[in-house]
């Protein structure tokens, strides 16, 4: 039994300033950063670098205190599969709580949220082409 | 220093043997035997599962010292850290070095660079020639 995960599909590093922190590894480490947005809803602020077919999410608070310390930590695991359906419903068969799967800020991509037995990693999972090509703008 | 693959992702667990049944048999992947074992410089055992072109890391702690026990110790299981591929890495610290960013010594191609140096997250550079 599996989920039909093709490949971790994106990394989120949590960041009190996630602006900083991805700017901090574009200038030291190389990381070009192709896309900012809020996220529709809580306001958070993303930033996405992606490393071949790895993506960086640097996620943080609508809010920065400028003259705080910023401190980051990698966060969880967003896993690609080939079909969110069957991934969240082997998942539940096999006792796990997950979300239905929603529209995620990836245009035409459909995201659930995985909690529990995964040794203390927060994990999604992630189709893309899920939607309707009507709702993937 | 080129952008290039994420190598792995390091999840500290409490019991491998476990946390390997658990991805294998829920998350359907396999171990990677060519990889892994026992570190006895780094008092710890781990096994790594390949998704794509990246691995997932399990390391277990062996002894109550170290980064990786220190990080149970606090937080229990979770990400660790993270390892990023890089062409050479003698050239990869001495690039890095010469932007002021603080990274230990490569031994045995891999090196790590100080979480001063990039906000608190754990990151490694490890030497993967032609990935």
């Amino acid at each position: 039994m599996g989920i039909g995960a093709t490949h971790i599909d994106h990394i989120v590093i949590s960041s009190n300033n996630s602006g900083a922190t991805a700017q901090l590894f574009a200038d030291n480490l190389g990381i070009e950063i192709k896309r900012k947005m809020i996220r529709p809803g809580t306001s958070a602020q993303l930033a996405f670098a992606k490393l071949q077919e790895v993506v960086l999410e640097f996620a943080g608070p609508p809010q920065v205190d400028p003259d705080a310390e910023v401190k980051a930590k990698l966060w969880g695991l967003v896993l690609a599969v080939e079909d969110i359906e069957a991934a969240v419903a082997s998942l539940r068969e096999q006792g796990y709580t997950c979300s239905d799967p929603s529209k995620a800020v990836q245009p035409g991509a459909k995201i659930a949220t995985v909690k529990g037995g995964t040794s203390g990693v927060p994990f999604a999972v992630i189709q893309y082409n899920a939607l309707p090509i009507e709702e993937q703008a | 220093m080129n952008a290039k693959r994420i190598d792995h992702v390091g999840i500290v667990v409490k019991d491998l043997d476990e946390a390997l049944a658990t991805y294998g048999k829920n998350f359907g992947f396999s171990v990677d035997a060519s990889k892994g074992g026992e570190v006895a410089g780094l008092g710890i055992k781990n096994a790594f599962m390949p998704v794509g072109e990246s691995d997932l890391e399990f390391i277990q702690p062996l002894t109550s010292e170290g980064p990786v026990a220190q990080f149970a110790a606090e937080r229990g299981e979770g990400t660790f850290m993270l390892s990023r591929a890089v062409e050479d890495v003698e050239k990869a610290v001495e690039h890095l070095r010469g932007l002021g960013v603080r990274v230990g010594n490569p031994t045995n191609g891999v090196a790590f660079v100080s979480m001063k140096s990039t906000h608190g997250v754990n990151l490694q550079l490890i030497e993967r020639k032609n990935s």
